[in-house]
């Protein structure tokens, strides 16, 4: 019995990822309980961009405000993770539909940690009108075009965000919430990027946000950076794809990069149908090449942002470019 | 605790006691707010005497005064029990009730059957239901091309609708954003939203045709020839050839779209092609009903041979007189249209859509205000008698461009005393020349909402004396002064001559009617309503002196009035302190210490109000306790320790008045009282965690550490030791602070003068170093005395937090996430605009670089203001589901002002059992004709004469759950309430309401339920407590938006209490799950325009049912639990 809660207790930790809890004691007594585990997805490249992939959990060193981290699990694009035990040997993680391996807590579901849940959000606004079908047709394109361990969920929005599909892995289910998007007015992209960032945040593993938009925001009562504030702490990428020009609107453009950067993500510009295949087929390599790792931050007194580094052991890999997020701010929820 | 040792000791006692007893016991148990046992008991004391008819109807009607559906199989098996040869009369109760139920239950088989027995007992008067559902009317029908849904989608209307109102909700779409005023010409532009209905019924009408003679799309497989023209008509083709590679993709993007939006299942197509099997779509045309047929609609036009949706689409003449005609009740309806030709009627059309909904033509004669004493003067002022039915309308509409008849909808919609006194013949002559002035057009019905709202806001809020006689605020003196020699200037040349020779009530009413017909604001109106709204709550009213004041204010401090609504008690002298304060606070110079000192003032009384209003403090504590405060601010404020003196004196006072004890830990017992009285410990708990949340998301240093250092600096200065570890709490609280965000680009900066103090607010707190201040001025006790000024800035900020986390909305996003929205609250507003003392309104929103959205202005409107920014993070479950802008905030304010924790399990219970009495009475009458009329009357005093008629024709077809469904739960409480007073004392629900009224009187009384389950209206009534005004529904009002429409519906509240009741769920839960169940409601409206109540009412009766079927099933499970062990 003591051991189902434990494990039922570490499960909720994952499905948190760096969530942390508050416990009420008698005569109200106020007591925080921190137990943060954090998943961290990046991508190595070389000096051209090329994605180096084969690296091993041993040739990184994570790093969180200079404290080196023992890291959990390991994986690479789309595979499976391994467990990384305490003597740097790995394993593969056994997972069970009843309660998962049994020492790294991870979330009880078979699957949570294979794939990555890919929430696609789909601007219907009025400054999408013109292209709207055509985006459809990019994102029924990228969606087909996933591997077949991903997750996938449609959001459109307008003024209101609308949950077209929600996380499938059967693709025809997510074309079809897709195809029934209905377009709206004003364009509340930083609220819906919100929304869409917690309901990602509730599903165990590794995640992504692609947002598809035009660009400009003229209903949001949240702010771009607070928005990316909440993506770094949950660690969960932002690639936008902008159907404008880049220097058309550098205000919203600005923000895309920001956005984008400071979550692993990447931004990019694709006013054709062409250039959005483009930006998809881009966004589906980095997904199939990026290296996710999991890890309970070690003892540090800084309640902050703390700033997260990785660092590639080898010489040769001294060369290399790593893209991630640059650090988190570890949350007390209530 | 009590009702379960009541509970158990009456269980072990079931076998021995009597069914009185039994009875006795369970009541008593209702009455201690425990009917969960009191079922438990019954139920026991049934299933322990399964023969006894008496202790089986005892159970049942227990059951269905609790509206528990499982009362119709027990009252089966109390027919059973009596068999034939029982008491007649209790075989005719049981089964005329068990008749009742069916009906409600939609079984009329079930009924029929009841009713039989119940004639076979001997009981006369009961019919057999008719079967069928009600019919929409039998009108002929037109075709749409293609699904309704499709054509609903381009059309926005909701799918929730019956089919019969389709071409109602086009017409009123097309009105208000079918066209558009012509860059060109004085014509008008068809919207892209009409271009996209039209195109699609082009490409629908392909379709259609390729559908052939089957009307159903078939593509028997991917290379077929159909699969190519279904795909051309849709603007799609397939890249890559047949087989598990092909997808579709956009070819022709404007068909492409059409197709997308309207919903075609292309995705459903694309699977089929890819997998090779035969598609098929249903493509059969939508019957839809037009009233009268097309042929009356088109009678005088060319186009005679057109699709009529085609006609109606292009032709926004005949869409408002289609309007028109759809709301009115089917017997006026036909009446007018027989009576009138088309074509005279319909250049009137826009006045028969604004003000046509209270007409109502009973045998001939049409219906007017003001009863048999006003026929002449309304003969008189028509030029037709009211006698003549639809030549009265006929005169009535096409007079003076609408003005009459915007008077007589307003007079229509009133009753009592208000109504008699203006309809007065000599007084309805004289009101009536005011509102229509000289000259008459552009008249009331010309724009896309109704112009002269304030006419109808002062016939409806109009203060009547017990005498008959309206209540003017101060006297005719105050009035007349303000109209010579206004401190802004006139408000009318005219009126100020004439205001020189006022002498009587009626002298300023002409005025006020006068002035309610101008496009501009009508100040002097809403002057009037202010300060006669105070009046109304005082035990004595304000003195001509104070009004006078109040009155001269009002264009600065007028939004601030609706503070004192919350404590009656407070004095003239208090109001006039508060005046003084705010203007003295107004001439600071310096803006961050004036921006500091106000939001400090502001803030404590904000939460005096919220205090006064939960009677946290008692009545006779209010007055000091805000006069206090004041005076905390009255005197000068020259620096930062002044206002955190004040600040610190004032929260101190509040919680002195309110009982908190010496030595408490001031920020607990703040939350404490603002979460409400601690009647449910966990709930209770739940609200104080829940403002927790809030604080700790705005990284808020508490109010005890604020204190504790500025008490600490004083024993500091006395010579103590400096205490590091409080320093290091401020220090480790003020590095969480972000850092102010640019709020604009520097084009936006230089469109607007806004946030430069805000950001200066921020970032003196960022900078506050108090560690070093103390360091600088050791041994200097004086100075160490003044560091608390800075203290002040983080005082500020935590005291307006505390009514931010208390009005939090559910399904707030902003309030945790943008951890400087309090800290942000700009006091000040954009330079030049003077925002400090009006309402709260959110700035900022949707600028892609910005700091995000903030509120800017007083607190006062900080409800609304919150729940309007938070609004757009509710998720609609449908796509399309319109989220209209003011009924959302209004209906969050709703579920989150107003508090449960004081309401009792009888209130509740009072309220179910009136809503479910008048469900009964409804139901009852389908099948007891006899009864209709008298409920059709009362039901008539607040239902338009169109929804009166369709319950009257349910109830006739039997449809007696279609009858109780169209009747809206504030409707249902007043006609239960109504009919009670008179109902059969035989009636188990009667008896159950009787036994309330007697054993808790105070507690039932119109005055206590009101202030339980009202509503807070600070637009309609000036108030923030919660009040049951009883009044019609409004129409969308210009000038407010759909605000006032949105604080008449009053049916959300009641229906919770009536929920709760029927759940046997606590009071003090309310506070939680009222807001939750209200995100839900709101998360599911599926509606077509502004005033689709139904959908409301849809989406409201939708989430209770989901609430009932989870509430039931946990307790089944819990049964079932029980019994297994």
């Amino acid at each position: 019995m003591k051991r189902w809660l434990h494990w039922k207790f570490l499960s909720a930790l994952a499905v948190l990822g760096a969530g942390s809890f508050l416990l009420w004691a008698q005569e109200d007594a106020v007591f925080r309980v921190k137990v943060d585990m954090v998943v961290l997805s990046f991508a190595v490249t070389d000096n051209k961009g090329r994605y180096i992939t084969g690296l091993k959990p041993s040739d990184f060193r994570v790093l969180e405000d200079g404290i080196v981290q023992k890291i959990s699990t390991f994986a690479e694009g789309n595979r499976p993770p391994v467990e990384i035990l305490d003597n740097g040997t790995v394993r593969p993680m056994v997972l069970t539909e009843d309660g998962g391996d049994g020492k790294t807590g991870v979330e009880s579901r078979a699957d949570a940690f294979v794939g990555t849940s890919v929430f696609v959000l789909f601007d219907t606004s009025n400054f999408m009108y013109r292209g709207f079908v055509y985006a459809e047709d990019a994102i029924a394109d990228f969606v087909r075009g996933l591997d077949r361990a991903d997750s996938v969920a449609v959001y459109t929005f307008s003024r209101n965000l609308s949950r077209a599909s929600l996380l499938t892995k059967d693709r025809n289910d997510a074309i079809r919430g897709l195809r029934q998007a209905v377009a709206g007015d004003d364009t509340a992209l930083y609220n819906g990027l919100l929304l869409t960032l917690r309901d990602a945040a509730k599903v165990p593993g590794r995640k992504v946000v692609i947002v598809f938009s035009n660009g400009p925001d003229n209903a949001s009562m949240i702010a771009p950076d607070d928005v990316r504030a909440v993506a770094e702490d949950e660690g969960i990428p932002i690639y936008v794809i902008s159907t404008n020009e880049v220097n058309r609107d550098p205000i919203s453009s600005n923000v895309f990069r920001r956005l984008a950067t400071r979550t692993g993500g990447k931004a990019y510009w694709a006013k054709t149908w062409q250039k959005q295949v483009e930006a998809f087929e881009s966004i589906r390599e980095d997904l199939g090449n990026s290296y996710t790792v999991t890890y309970y931050p070690k003892a540090n007194p800084n309640d902050g942002f703390r700033k997260i580094s990785i660092e590639i052991a080898s010489d040769v890999g001294k060369k290399y470019r790593i893209r991630s997020r640059p650090g988190y701010r570890p949350r007390t929820s209530f | 605790m009590k009702g379960s040792v009541l509970l158990s000791v009456a269980v072990l006692l079931v076998p021995v006691l009597s069914a009185t007893e039994t009875a006795d016991r369970a009541m008593q148990l209702v009455s201690a707010g425990d009917a969960a046992s009191a079922r438990s008991l019954l139920a026991q004391a049934a299933r322990a005497n399964p023969a006894d008819p008496v202790r089986l109807r005892e159970y049942a009607e227990f059951l269905e005064r609790f509206g528990d559906p499982e009362a119709r199989t027990v009252y089966r098996r109390v027919l059973d029990a009596l068999g034939s040869g029982g008491d007649a009369a209790t075989r005719q109760a049981a089964a005329e009730r068990l008749a009742v139920l069916e009906l409600l239950a939609g079984d009329s088989a079930g009924a029929a059957k009841a009713v039989s027995e119940y004639r076979a007992a001997g009981g006369a008067g009961l019919n057999e239901p008719p079967s069928g559902p009600v019919s929409s009317g039998g009108h002929p029908t037109v075709e749409i091309p293609g699904p309704l849904r499709s054509f609903s989608r381009m059309a926005a209307i909701s799918r929730a609708g019956h089919v019969s109102d389709v071409l109602g909700a086009v017409a009123r779409n097309v009105v208000t954003n079918g066209y558009q005023a012509s860059h060109s010409n004085d014509a008008l532009d068809q919207t892209e939203y009409l271009k996209l209905v039209i195109r699609y019924l082009a490409q629908a009408r392909e379709l259609e045709k390729l559908a052939g003679e089957s009307k159903m799309l078939r593509v028997p497989g991917c290379e077929s020839a159909e699969a190519g023209e279904l795909l051309r008509i849709l603007g799609f083709r397939m890249r890559g050839g047949c087989g598990a590679e092909v997808v579709l993709e956009t070819v022709n993007a404007s068909r492409a779209f059409l197709t997308t939006d309207s919903g075609f299942p292309v995705a459903d197509l694309e699977q089929a092609l890819r997998t090779n099997r035969p598609f098929e779509y249903d493509f059969r045309p939508t019957e839809v009903p037009v009233l009268y047929g097309p042929d009356y609609w088109t009678s005088d036009r060319k186009d005679k041979g057109e699709p009529f949706i085609d006609i109606l689409l292009s032709d926004p003449s005949l869409c408002r007189l289609y309007l028109g005609f759809s709301k009115l009740d089917p017997d006026t309806a036909t009446a007018l249209k027989d009576g009138i030709p088309v074509a005279r009627i319909r250049a009137f059309a826009h006045v028969l859509d604004f003000f046509g909904g209270m007409f109502e033509i009973r045998n001939g004669k049409a219906m007017y205000p003001g009863g048999a004493r006003a026929a002449g003067v309304w003969a008189d002022l028509v030029g037709a008698h009211p006698d003549k039915g639809a030549e009265f309308y006929e005169k009535l509409l096409s007079k003076d461009d609408g003005w009459l008849a915007s008077l007589y909808d307003a007079l229509m919609r009133i009753e009592g005393p208000a109504q008699a006194y203006l309809t007065d013949p000599d007084r309805l002559k004289r009101f009536y020349t005011a509102v229509r002035g000289r000259i008459t057009s552009p008249g009331p019905a010309r724009p896309v909402f109704r112009s002269n709202t304030d006419m109808m806001l002062l016939t409806t809020r109009l203060h009547m004396l017990p005498n008959g006689q309206p209540h003017i605020p101060g006297s005719v003196q105050v009035w007349r002064n303000l109209f010579v020699s206004h401190p802004h200037g006139k408000y009318d040349g005219k009126l100020t001559k004439l205001a020189q020779g006022w002498k009587e009530p009626d002298d300023v009413l002409e005025a006020l009617f006068a002035l309610s017909r101008k496009a501009v604001e009508n100040e002097p109106l809403k002057i009037f309503m202010a300060v006669s709204d105070l009046d109304r709550r005082r035990k004595q009213p304000l003195a001509d002196a104070t009004v006078d004041r109040l009155a001269r204010e009002y264009r600065i401090f007028g939004q601030q009035y609706v503070i004192f609504n919350d404590a009656p008690a407070v004095r003239d002298e208090t109001i006039i302190q508060f005046l003084d304060t705010a203007q003295s606070l107004s001439k600071i110079r310096n803006q961050n210490l004036r921006s500091d000192a106000i939001g400090t003032m502001q803030a404590l009384v904000s939460l005096w109000q919220i205090l006064s209003r939960q009677g946290a403090l008692p009545e006779e504590k209010t007055d000091t306790a805000l006069s206090g405060i004041l005076s905390e601010f009255s005197t000068k404020v020259s620096n930062s320790r002044d206002v955190f003196d004040g600040g610190r004196n004032g929260i101190k006072l509040l919680l002195t008045a309110a009982g908190a004890e010496q030595g408490t830990d001031p920020q607990a017992r703040l939350l404490d009282l603002l979460a409400g009285s601690p009647g449910d410990a966990e709930s209770h708990g739940r609200l104080v965690q829940q403002m927790n949340r809030v604080l700790e998301s705005q990284r808020m240093v508490s109010l005890t550490l604020i204190l504790e250092l500025a008490d600490h600096l004083e024993s500091v200065a006395g010579g103590q030791e400096m205490n590091n570890a409080l320093l290091t709490r401020l220090a480790s609280r003020v590095a969480e602070i972000s850092l102010p965000r640019a709020p604009l680009t520097s084009a936006e900066k230089n469109a607007y003068a806004f946030g430069y103090w805000t950001e200066k607010h921020i970032d003196e707190q960022r900078k506050t170093n108090l560690r070093a201040v103390v360091e600088r001025a050791r041994g200097d006790a004086e100075k160490l005395r003044e560091a608390r000024g800075l203290l002040a800035p983080f005082l500020r900020d935590i005291l307006v937090a505390y009514s931010y986390a208390y009005y939090a909305p559910p399904g707030a996003q902003i309030l945790y996430t943008n951890p400087l929205f309090v800290r942000g609250h700009d006091f000040l507003g954009v330079q030049g605009a003077n925002q400090t003392w009006r309402q709260t309104e959110t700035f900022g929103s949707g600028w892609p670089a910005n700091a995000g959205g903030r509120l800017l202005g007083s607190l006062t409107g900080l409800p609304y203001a919150l729940a309007d920014a938070e609004q757009n993070f509710l998720i609609p479950t449908e796509t399309q589901a319109l989220i209209w802008g003011d009924l959302v905030p209004q209906m969050m304010l709703s579920a989150k002002l107003p508090r449960w924790s004081g309401v009792s399990g009888v209130q509740l219970h009072w309220v179910g059992l009136h809503l479910r009495y008048a469900r009964h009475l409804l139901a009852k009458a389908a099948i007891h004709p006899a009864m209709r009329q008298a409920l059709l009357e009362t039901l008539s005093s607040k239902a338009p004469p169109r929804r009166t008629h369709f319950v009257a024709r349910a109830l006739e077809s039997g449809d007696a759950a279609a009858a109780a469904d169209a009747v809206l739960p504030a409707e249902l409480y007043l006609l239960g309430l109504k009919m009670a007073s008179t109902g059969d004392a035989g009636d188990p629900f009667v008896t159950a309401i009787r036994q309330l009224a007697a054993s808790s009187a105070p507690a039932v009384t119109e005055a206590a339920i009101s202030r339980a389950f009202g509503t807070p209206k600070p637009t309609l009534a000036n108030s923030y407590q919660p009040e049951l005004l009883n009044l019609r529904t409004f129409p969308t009002l210009m000038g407010y938006s759909s605000r006032i429409m949105a604080e008449s519906w009053e049916s959300n509240t009641l229906y919770w209490a009536a929920l709760a009741d029927e759940l046997h769920i606590r009071p003090s839960q309310l506070n939680l799950l009222i807001p939750e169940w209200t995100q839900q409601v709101v998360e599911r409206i599926f509606a077509s325009h502004l005033e689709d109540w139904p959908a409301l009412l849809y989406s409201l009766r939708t989430v209770g049912d989901d609430v009932r079927a989870k509430t039931r099933q946990t307790l089944s499970a819990s049964l079932a639990g029980s019994a297994d062990r």
